[in-house]
């Protein structure tokens, strides 16, 4: 049995938040009915600091996201996702709205939601990067990895298009390392098996 | 006539100088965020505010964007445009916009804050301007703003345009653009330019007949180098409305044999008048009104006694494409005043196309000159008719017209004398002339 002494006491009282923080930011994901996976990561807040203030301020604040599924712990990408959203806060009703900008060849039209609290909008956008895990081999246990960033006015400019944004670009974008200012977040789950995973009918 | 090689200068200048203005713009945010995308953009903005630059000091450029913006939907791509434009006008580290909720729901404030520089250092080229007959004109100014309302301006020029003499030397000015309140400015301006003559000024001084017709009004004298120092200070009675007050000490040193110095000091006083009318399609209207007038007097030491009143009046009318402007320029003086006091005609701006030493070389006492122009996107044409001369003498009316291309601050413009015989057209080419 594991003797509790006065180091291993205070050392425990030291990590627990470090711990507590990484179990929150948890990342989870479940199937719809067309075999499309959707990730879940309750504890993951990117509405917060200097994306929040000027949101606030009332700016459109764009957030670039990744979700990337492979089979060899995130060493190779099988398939992946990439989606930009809008976000934007009404200054009189307190609440947020976004819309999901596709990539050119994938959708013509944005969707969006509006009247959301924070963490609503946040769900929003990872409920709406999905990836269709009709590539993965049958059986075959998988990773997934979820990255999002802050958008910079000079990666904007590079991605949007007239027909759309541009997919090559965002692809680029994500292959090399975001700003030292930029705030980005990531996440990864696995191994895990499509079977395992919970259903459900959206 | 205009050589091939003055041609192809010109043609060559204008197209680098249209070229660095196109490189200069700003890219137009086609391939931002829609504003639509914005929640906020069903609002409509109650209020503009800019913090953190005194309002009054706003050029009227960026105060009409402001205006525009009031009444309109919340536009976030417009409202980026809006702060580069303040950003890059006021030499600012940066302009942060804030949104505040407006007096009534459906309405918003925004408030748009300056962050400016704690010393910033600007470099401009007010003027430049390649003259067929008089060469090229230029100046450089340096001018530094510290601890926000002092501005230390340090220059160099070579004008052989505005006078009968080519003038090259430094400026330099002191500004405090507070004194007790943003109303009030103080200015102490340095001035040290050594003097070039037109051979046709030198040979009229030579002449008896020329000589003795300048004697009634008092007889001219050449000089080399003229240093002026000018305190003033500017108040704005309303934001539309400057009266300035202060004086001059300018003293000319004569050329040989004399080499003796003489002064021309003045009392300067003038009152400015600027207002702009925006119209609700998209047109708009300016009006421009100063006068000036310098009194030399022994009760200041100066050698040179004279009065001099110098009016001038503009309006201008744009409405889409089209602008016609219309500038009457009027001056009289009285008493025996030194030449770069005098009035001149043919300058660029001032009955273009006419050269001034055939005109008078010596500069006149009495001056009146109107000009008409008509723009059509970056293709003007224009109509200059104007008079000088002096005490004794009976006015003669000229007048030139004059085609050109005006593009930002660049143009180039040729204009006709209207007279009879040959035809001889002058070229100018340059840009805030």
């Amino acid at each position: 049995m594991l003797r509790l002494t006065r180091r291993l006491f205070l050392l425990a009282c030291c990590g627990a938040p470090f711990t507590v923080a990484l179990g929150a930011q948890e990342l989870s994901a479940r199937l719809d009915q067309a075999n499309i996976l959707h990730v879940l990561a309750p504890g993951l807040h990117f509405l917060k600091g200097k994306s929040l203030e000027r949101l606030k301020d009332g700016a459109t604040v764009a957030i670039l996201g990744q979700l990337t599924l492979s089979l060899d712990a995130n060493v190779t990408i099988a398939t992946r996702a990439i989606a930009r959203f809008a976000l934007s806060y009404d200054i009189w009703e307190e609440r947020f709205s976004v819309s999901r900008f596709a990539a050119a060849h994938q959708e013509t039209a944005a969707r969006g939601a509006s009247h959301l609290s924070p963490e609503a909008a946040e769900a929003w956008c990872l409920d709406h990067l999905t990836v269709d895990t009709s590539v993965l081999p049958i059986g075959r246990q998988f990773w997934i990895r979820l990255e999002l960033r802050i958008e910079d006015g000079r990666e904007g400019n590079q991605i949007i298009g007239e027909p759309g944004i541009n997919l090559t670009r965002l692809i680029e974008i994500f292959s090399r390392p975001a700003r030292a200012q930029q705030q980005r977040w990531q996440l990864d789950a696995g191994p895990l098996h499509l079977a395992d995973l919970r259903r459900s009918s959206s | 006539m205009i050589s091939n090689r003055h041609r192809l200068l010109a043609l060559a200048f204008f197209l680098f100088c249209c070229l660095r203005v196109s490189a200069g713009t700003p890219q137009q945010p086609a391939n931002r965020i829609s504003s639509s995308v914005n929640v906020n953009s069903r609002y409509i903005i109650e209020q503009v505010q800019v913090i953190g630059f005194p309002a009054s000091k706003l050029s009227d450029s960026l105060r009409s964007k402001l205006q525009k913006l009031v009444g309109s939907a919340y536009d976030t791509e417009a409202l980026d445009e809006l702060a580069h434009s303040l950003r890059k006008d006021l030499h600012a580290r940066n302009v942060t916009q804030h949104l505040a909720r407006g007096s009534s729901p459906e309405m918003v404030r925004v408030v748009l804050e300056v962050e400016r520089r704690s010393v910033a250092l600007d470099l401009s080229v007010p003027k430049f301007l390649y003259h067929s007959k008089q060469g090229w004109s230029g100046q450089m100014l340096a001018s530094t703003a510290v601890a926000r309302n002092h501005s230390f301006i340090f220059g160099l020029v070579s004008d052989g345009d505005e006078l009968t003499e080519r003038f090259t030397g430094i400026q330099a000015a002191y500004e405090n653009l507070h004194v007790g309140t943003d109303l009030l400015r103080f200015r102490f301006a340095f001035e040290d330019y050594h003097q070039q003559w037109n051979r046709a000024t030198t040979d009229a001084l030579s002449d008896p007949t020329v000589l003795n017709a300048a004697l009634r009004t008092g007889a001219p004298e050449l000089y080399r180098a003229r240093r002026n120092f000018q305190p003033s200070l500017a108040y704005a009675l309303t934001p539309s409305l400057v009266v300035t007050g202060g004086l001059s000490f300018e003293r000319l040193q004569e050329t040989l044999p004399y080499l003796q110095t003489e002064g021309a000091n003045a009392f300067a006083a003038g009152l400015q008048y600027h207002k702009r009318f925006d119209d609700e399609n998209g047109g708009g209207r300016t009006a421009d009104a100063s006068y000036s007038i310098r009194v030399a007097s022994r009760a200041l030491g100066s050698d040179y006694l004279y009065t001099r009143h110098h009016w001038t009046g503009g309006y201008n009318f744009t409405r889409g494409r089209h602008s016609l402007s219309d500038q009457v320029t009027a001056g009289y003086i009285t008493g025996r005043a030194p030449l770069f006091e005098r009035f001149v005609l043919g300058t660029s701006s001032l009955l273009r196309g006419w050269n001034r030493y055939e005109i008078d070389p010596l500069g006149g006492h009495r001056l009146l000159h109107n000009s008409v122009e008509y723009r059509y996107r970056m293709a003007n044409v224009f109509y200059d008719t104007g008079s000088l001369w002096s005490h004794g003498k009976v006015p003669k009316l000229k007048h030139s017209l004059g085609i050109g291309i005006r593009h930002s601050i660049f143009s180039l413009a040729i204009a006709f004398p209207v007279r009879q015989g040959r035809v001889d057209p002058i070229l100018m080419v340059g840009m805030n002339y």
